[in-house]
């Protein structure tokens, strides 16, 4: 071969191998066009995925404060209406020491006349006499006033919003007032409502540390659904059925269980292990709020204790409230207690 | 001819992007500044060189001894800005070490100081090819440029790719067929090179776009 054919192969060569790279260079630049874009793209809709997520997210973070805003204010519903339903049994509470005082006050008055006359008469004795009585009657309307003042004072706890403080409180005393109350609204409520009440305290019960007023409207309310549970009950079957609510409570070391029993028509299977949540209710709309129950449960739980029922349709429903006996029990108040 | 208008081309193409470095420099951002550097010391040395052989008839052979690491360190300079990753930097320093000792030895050794450094360059284009594929990775491992095609950095990468891949093929076959070269891949390459430059400017030129409508 000639030089200038080994030359023209030289060009050749090169030529084609620069062609090559040339070729292999914008394959490699034009492969990592598109594979970017590709990237692009793909990362783009992960973006604006990402956006719809926050919406959403935002959205519902609204949604939910809402709520907890709604639900907030169910709850202070719920306590108004607890306290209608109680003004009835308050308003019966009130009205016997205000008969007292009123009825002494009349005595009082006749006796301080007829002392009057007899200081007249110059006759000391029986005006002495007559002025130890008017001391005593005083006394009794000072008492009676009291025991209306602390009647007041109770509702306008029950009203505010608990303090977490834990006091010494007789559980028995507590259930008592609470029958009580609960009896008189439910009269006020439905006019030939009449349950027979049965009630079998310990006597060798110590005070507990609770909140009074929380523990009080714990037992209110079961007793008010007992209650209810026999109007119901009475409502569907024939008048031999005596309706019957027993309050028993015991004590053991541990604690104080307290035991609410009614011969109502019980709690259906189906709906056992719904009672405690939020907002479930079995009344007709506007008659219950569906929270009684689940703030009874959240109280119960900050105090360490326990709730529980056992029912048998048409036949009973018995809640066990357990209260354990600690006094360095910290309660913590649940957010829905207001 | 073809040799005359090829490095007409070069030298024009390279004194536009010096004048067009020099009107923006001001204005772009730090690595863009180095491109600038870059071109303009690029500009430099070849007026020296013309000035070597045109008025004192000296081979400008080895201007090329001391101008690759000089180009090499601005490059690695370039790419350590827009890898912009710490562990980097030390590579990077490494491969400017590592090429100042292979020119010394080449020097010493292989290619004297009369003769044109073409392993060294081999050696600098292996190396940029390597960084501009790290870059390509480094560009695509992130997803903030919104079109490459108006990134200053794609088509100075892209120009750093296409120009010393081929400048590997040419001095190779420089060093290959060292006695007969053909003459074509040296117009060729400077053709090519040409180009490079007036990629620099276009990529300096959209940076300084860039910068611009963040000002405003």
């Amino acid at each position: 071969m000639t030089n200038r054919q080994i030359e023209s192969i030289d060009v050749i060569v090169f030529i084609v191998a620069g062609i090559l790279v040339i070729l292999l260079m914008f394959g490699f630049i034009l492969y990592f066009l598109i594979s970017y874009k590709s990237k692009k793209r793909d990362y783009n809709l992960l973006e604006i995925q990402k956006k719809e997520l926050d919406d959403q997210k935002k959205l519902l973070e609204n949604t939910l404060s809402e709520l907890r805003a709604t639900q907030s204010q169910l709850i202070h519903s719920e306590k108004m209406a607890s306290l209608g339903q109680l003004t009835a049994g308050i308003a019966h509470e009130i009205q016997n020491p205000l008969n007292f005082v009123n009825n002494f006050s009349d005595v009082s008055k006749e006796l301080l006349t007829e002392m009057r006359e007899d200081i007249k008469k110059n006759n000391i004795e029986d005006a002495l006499e007559l002025a130890s009585d008017v001391v005593n009657n005083l006394d009794k309307i000072y008492f009676h006033g009291k025991k209306a003042e602390s009647i007041v004072k109770g509702m306008l706890q029950h009203s505010r919003a608990a303090k977490g403080l834990l006091e010494k409180a007789d559980i028995n005393l507590l259930c008592d007032e609470s029958i009580r109350l609960a009896y008189h609204g439910m009269k006020s409520k439905f006019m030939d409502f009449n349950v027979e009440i049965t009630t079998i305290f310990a006597q060798n019960i110590p005070k507990i540390y609770i909140i009074p007023q929380d523990i009080g409207r714990v037992i209110l309310n079961i007793l008010s659904n007992a209650f209810y549970a026999t109007i119901q009950k009475s409502k569907k079957i024939s008048s031999d059925y005596k309706p019957n609510v027993t309050i028993k409570t015991l004590y053991d070391s541990s604690g104080v269980n307290v035991y609410i029993r009614d011969n109502g028509c019980g709690i259906p299977q189906e709906i056992k292990d719904k009672i405690f949540q939020p907002f479930f209710t079995t009344k007709i709309s506007g008659q219950g709020t569906g929270l009684g129950l689940s703030i009874c449960y959240d109280i119960i739980n900050s105090h360490g204790g326990r709730i529980s029922f056992e029912s048998k349709e048409r036949e009973f429903t018995e809640f066990n409230i357990f209260l354990p006996n600690k006094s360095n029990l910290v309660v913590k108040i649940p957010n829905n207690v207001v | 001819m073809l040799s005359d208008i090829a490095f007409l081309f070069y030298f024009f193409s390279l004194f536009i992007s010096f004048i067009g470095s020099c009107i923006m420099f001001s204005k772009i951002e730090i690595a863009f500044k180095w491109i600038g550097i870059l071109l303009i010391v690029t500009f430099l040395n070849e007026l020296n060189t013309r000035f070597l052989v045109k008025s004192l008839s000296i081979q400008s052979n080895g201007v090329y001894h001391f101008f690759v690491p000089i180009e090499f360190s601005i490059y690695t300079i370039i790419f350590a800005t827009f890898i912009n990753l710490k562990r980097w930097n030390k590579i990077l320093i490494l491969l400017v070490f590592l090429l100042v000792i292979i020119e010394i030895l080449n020097t010493l050794f292989l290619q004297p100081i009369y003769v044109t450094n073409t392993n060294t360059m081999i050696i600098e284009s292996v190396f940029l090819v390597l960084l501009s594929l790290i870059l390509y990775i480094r560009i695509k491992e992130s997803t903030y440029y919104k079109n490459l095609l108006l990134e200053g950095v794609f088509w100075f990468n892209s120009s750093i790719l296409f120009y010393y891949a081929f400048n590997i093929l040419v001095w190779g076959f420089h060093n290959w067929d060292f006695i007969n070269p053909p003459l074509i891949m040296y117009d060729i390459n400077a053709f090519l090179c040409g180009l490079m430059y007036l990629t620099f400017l276009f990529s300096i030129y959209l940076n300084f776009i860039q910068v611009r409508k963040l000002k405003n």
